[in-house]
């Protein structure tokens, strides 16, 4: 038997460490002296290697570094047979305008992950530019300001909700679904309506209530699943009174 | 409450039963400082033999599958959930009587050196259950280390054949209804020291010969219990005595000191969940000072009364009556808490001034006596009004008291030792942080 000079406690004579709090136990003038760490620091480093060598932000930025130079070199090349082949720029502006507005997005949500409001906010900023671009490209017809930009703003807002509802979701699974459903639902209103604003110049809501009703009855039924059949064994002990 | 209700039985699965009665008021009120957590230390002779002890743990727990358990949330009430985690070993390197973090087990096992220690939520059990798990695991771990221990304590038994008996909430067995309310006590004094910042509790043990003690208590011809509980009560009155000035806690004159009763002393019962009630010994000031043979009396005698079988009926009736009652069983949980949280002080802590809890003498067969010098009781830490409590536990030759203790001062503690020490009794004190 052998003490522990830190807790005190008696373990096995052969045993390295201390098995209740870690303390090394062996011999300290052997040359190990290496090894000879307290086993709670041996404990936290470990647990760095494991866990925290690559961060989340570290992934992150590797994949933004490799998209980057995909995109960019994307970019470059589409640009160069266009100009190549046609004397001009002419196609090759719509994907190099995409792969820039998808190289910013991926920028936006490498840096600001941590500011949600302000990455949404550029990354819609960013596509209402791409719109735009695309019109001046086309020639000025004017259906970014009346039909694309609102719908946009009508994406990026259910978005912006359901990602904040999700994160607050204290038990992720089915619920996911369902709130994406109704989203997606809410989503078709807005966009008939607008449609139907750019078109008729009136409200008129027609097919995106029938996807509604239906999306709202499945989201319903998963939303049941989800709360009451997944515990339908603990509800006896949930509600016993 | 039905017990039936609950699915006691240790069958495969997730089983689960709802909190005996006493037990209720807890989830309201914990606090990181008020964490109802009571501890059991067991002091060896020699150092505690880490793998020896991880093999006892392993096999009483066992043992005892109610005592694995973690505390849920329900609609309308806190249940008690099995959870399938192994009781935790941990360094005694912390505060004591920490809070139990949420989806943990309830108990867990601390060791530094000599001492080996249990500390149990009072959801779980009072101190009698907690004392019964502990005997076993120190008989078990005495049975690793080469002690021969007599069959009676032998722990052999099937899981399917533990007593029901053993996890039931024996407050429901012994209720009688249609027994008059009890009538509600007027406030008590509180010491007025002020509170240290937090974590507060601090723990003073005091190492007594039981042999001195005993000697001043029988010629007195009264227990220790009563002794002790009577010094409480006169150095509480001391303490206002000397108060100078005007203070709010002056107002108050009534000194009472709760003291735990163990019931199943009184009425049969193998529960080791929460089986214990209360007597409120208590002096009125306002009738004049108290000499310290007066108290002794009055106490003795008021002990006796209050732990009539047929009070206690009265007050295990009032208790479980409540909480039987529909309209009381249909408020949701949250509201119940804020409610349970109020009632805590108006009707707990407010009616007395102090509490003095004696586990009794400790007894455990010959060779694992022989490993321990002494136990030390520490209750769970006394909240802002009552500031002071004190745990009592006998072993062997030496009875140990446990001041918790939360405000910045010692007077309470050094008056009731040096009272102790003025009847030619031998006070060893030290402080465990």
């Amino acid at each position: 038997m052998v003490q522990c000079p830190n807790c005190g406690v008696e373990a096995e004579e052969n045993a390295n460490f201390c098995p209740l709090c870690g303390e090394p136990l062996m011999d300290k003038t052997t040359e190990n002296t290496a090894l000879i760490k307290s086993g709670r620091n041996r404990q936290n480093e470990k647990l760095l290697t494991d866990y925290h060598r690559l961060t989340g932000y570290q992934k992150r930025k590797i994949f933004w570094q490799i998209s980057g130079l995909i995109l960019i070199s994307g970019i470059i090349i589409t640009l160069l047979i266009d100009f190549i082949t046609h004397r001009d720029i002419t196609w090759s502006k719509y994907p190099a305008t995409i792969s820039l507005v998808l190289f910013i997005n991926f920028t936006l949500n490498t840096f600001l992950r941590k500011k949600m409001t302000l990455m949404v906010g550029l990354s819609f900023l960013s596509v209402t530019g791409l719109f735009i671009l695309f019109d001046v490209y086309a020639g000025d017809t004017g259906w970014e300001i009346k039909l694309g930009i609102p719908i946009l703003l009508a994406a990026y807002l259910t978005v912006f909700v359901l990602i904040f509802l999700v994160r607050k979701a204290k038990q992720k699974g089915l619920n996911v679904i369902a709130y994406s459903l109704v989203a997606a639902g809410l989503f078709c209103i807005y966009t008939e309506g607008i449609i139907s604003i750019y078109f008729r110049d009136s409200v008129y809501f027609g097919w995106s209530l029938v996807v509604m009703v239906s999306v709202a009855l499945i989201a319903l039924l998963l939303l049941y699943i989800h709360y009451r059949l997944k515990k339908a064994t603990d509800l006896k002990r949930f509600f016993h009174i | 409450m039905d017990i039936k209700s609950s699915n006691i039985t240790p069958a495969p699965g997730k089983f689960w039963f709802t909190l005996d009665n006493a037990a209720k008021i807890f989830p309201a009120v914990i606090t990181s400082e008020v964490t109802s957590v009571l501890r059991i230390t067991a002091v060896l002779n020699q150092p505690v033999r880490i793998k020896h002890l991880q093999k006892a743990v392993l096999q009483v727990e066992k043992r005892f599958p109610h005592f694995r358990v973690q505390l849920k949330e329900g609609f309308f009430w806190y249940y008690l959930e099995h959870l399938p985690q192994h009781i935790p070993i941990e360094p005694d390197d912390k505060p004591p009587c920490r809070k139990f973090p949420n989806g943990r087990l309830l108990i867990r096992i601390m060791v530094k050196g000599n001492s080996l220690s249990i500390e149990c939520s009072h959801i779980l059990t009072d101190g009698s259950g907690a004392l019964e798990f502990f005997k076993t695991i120190l008989i078990v771990y005495s049975c690793e280390c080469g002690a021969k221990i007599p069959p009676e304590y032998q722990l052999n038994i099937p899981v399917e054949r533990i007593s029901e008996e053993e996890y039931e909430d024996a407050y429901n067995r012994y209720f009688k209804a249609e027994i008059p309310p009890m009538v509600k006590r007027s406030s008590a004094f509180h010491l007025p020291y002020p509170l240290k910042p937090v974590p507060r509790f601090t723990v003073l043990k005091a190492i007594v010969p039981l042999e001195q003690i005993k000697e001043v208590v029988h010629t007195k011809e009264v227990s220790i219990t009563v002794y002790l509980t009577s010094v409480y009560l006169y150095i509480l009155q001391e303490i206002y005595e000397s108060m100078k000035g005007v203070s709010k806690y002056k107002k108050r004159k009534k000194l009472r000191v709760q003291v735990p009763v163990n019931l199943r002393n009184i009425f049969p019962s193998k529960t080791m969940r929460n089986f214990t009630l209360f007597v409120m010994p208590e002096i009125d000031l306002r009738l004049g000072h108290y000499s310290f043979d007066e108290i002794l009396k009055s106490v003795y005698h008021q002990s006796k009364l209050e732990t009539d079988e047929k009070l206690i009926h009265k007050n295990i009736s009032r208790n479980v009556g409540s909480e039987r009652k529909l309209y009381i069983r249909g408020i949701p949980l949250f509201l119940k808490s804020l409610i349970l949280r109020m009632k805590y002080y108006s009707l707990g802590t407010n009616q007395y001034s102090g509490v003095l809890t004696n586990l009794g003498k400790i007894d455990l067969p010959d060779e694992t006596g022989r490993q321990i010098d002494y136990f030390v009781m520490t209750p769970p830490p006394p909240n802002k009004r009552l500031k002071i409590n004190c745990g009592v536990a006998g072993f062997g030759d030496k009875l140990v008291l446990s001041f918790g203790n939360v405000t910045q001062s010692l007077e309470f503690e050094n008056k009731f030792l040096q009272f102790l020490r003025d009847q030619n009794i031998t006070v060893e004190r030290e402080t465990i942080e």
